[in-house]
């Protein structure tokens, strides 16, 4: 029966992980390598609630000190909004986490964002603070 | 085992009820579940105003069919039938050389009809209607897109050129309004996300609006284009529900950073 659970589960988040790429206004599937998670913490330089998708750009610092710019993919700022984002809560200077999946091409900083995670514990995902589990 | 059962039973239903588009008024306006009849203007035709959607948001409206779940179009294992798969052989051969960067929604060019089979949302999944009896006025949220559909029983005009959402003239046929489209541009597509959907500028639409009570909006169209498709796509009809807010947003389009992201991932996937 575990097994038969554990194959459930594993249906249903496909189905749900389909489901919210089937909405985007791009293939999330031909941009994006669902097989390379990342994860990144640095701070915001700027957020753009823009059609047809949302973009939050971050500086990356490496342990060497270096400092890398990522760009990271979200939901149509619309969705966002209505789902309890707000252009006001996220700026310049906010510290994050951000963990998502890396684009295809190795070369970019870029990702298509699954979770953004501020200094107080607040998780956002692609479509807002209080989108489905779908959209996860 | 019997607790495995009911949580396995549990996943299952929590899961489909977050793909499965939610009923039409299922999430409406707050006096939902009391709809009266549809709401009449002054010269006593059904007014359609109101934001209309398919029952909930991006993040909640997704899954099969879309808001307001299309129905028909094809039999039981039928997939129903879409715009590029009435494509002329000639046609579809040169679609098949087109992908999701070739998309013209990336460049923030709306579509000529709508991604979820709704013209009134083009890209999105809301759209607003402000009737009089003059004049219907659609808005579109994603890319700001609207139409401006005389009902005076005036012809099409002929003195602009073509436009991304053509040029509509209205007509009650009963309680139905009836809505005629033509003088599209051949520079944007059916559909979005990818769905390679380009059509000719002798594309034709007409659609018929049927508010059925005040919290219901039905929408069927008739798709023409004979420089592209085999015979006329017909639209599976459509339910929306009002939304319970007055007013669809106003937010730019860039696209840049997306366009970017499609045509690198492009020669990652294609070399091209």
């Amino acid at each position: 029966m575990k097994r038969t659970v554990r194959i459930v589960l594993a249906w249903s988040l496909a189905s749900l992980g389909f489901a919210a790429a089937a909405w985007a206004h791009h293939s999330f599937a031909a941009a994006f390598d669902m097989n390379k998670p990342v994860t990144v913490q640095g701070t915001i330089v700027q957020v753009r609630l823009e059609n047809p998708h949302s973009w939050f750009f971050l500086d990356v610092k490496d342990a060497s000190g270096k400092v890398e710019r990522w760009s990271f993919e979200a939901g149509t700022p619309s969705g966002m909004i209505r789902n309890g984002f707000k252009a006001s809560l996220i700026g310049k200077g906010t510290q994050v986490t951000i963990k998502g999946f890396h684009a295809k091409d190795p070369s970019q900083n870029v990702g298509m964002l699954r979770e953004l995670v501020t200094a107080d514990g607040t998780v956002y995902g692609l479509f807002g603070s209080q989108q489905g589990p779908g959209a996860q | 085992m019997k607790r495995e059962v009911l949580t396995l039973i549990g996943v299952v239903a929590v899961a489909l009820a977050w793909v499965a588009p939610p009923l039409a008024g299922q999430n409406a306006a707050p006096g939902a579940a009391s709809a009266g009849p549809a709401p009449r203007m002054a010269d006593g035709h059904p007014d359609l105003s109101g934001v209309w959607w398919g029952g909930a948001d991006i993040g909640a409206a997704r899954g099969r069919g879309g808001p307001g779940g299309a129905r028909g179009g094809g039999g039981r294992g039928t997939p129903p039938r879409t715009f590029a798969s009435l494509y002329k052989p000639d046609v579809a051969a040169k679609a098949k050389t087109l992908g999701d960067k070739d998309d013209p929604t990336l460049r923030c060019v709306p579509t000529a009809f709508g991604t979820l089979n709704v013209s009134l949302f083009d890209v999105g999944a809301v759209g607003q209607i402000i009737a009089t009896p003059k004049m219907v006025v659609m808005l579109t949220e994603t890319y700001h897109g609207f139409r401006l559909v005389p009902t005076d029983g005036r012809p099409h005009r002929d003195d602009v050129p073509p436009a991304y959402r053509g040029d509509s003239v209205g007509r009650w046929d009963g309680d139905t309004f009836v809505v005629d489209t033509t003088n599209f541009t051949d520079n944007t597509w059916i559909s979005a996300e990818g769905r390679v959907s380009p059509h000719s500028d002798a594309l034709h639409v007409v659609e018929r609006y049927r508010r059925v009570d005040a919290n219901t909006l039905e929408i069927e169209a008739r798709v023409e284009d004979p420089q592209m498709l085999t015979e006329p796509w017909i639209v599976p009809k459509q339910t929306l529900v009002l939304a319970p807010f007055d007013r669809i947003m106003s937010l730019n389009c860039s696209g840049v950073e997306t366009q970017a992201l499609m045509d690198a991932a492009a020669k990652q996937n294609t070399g091209k």
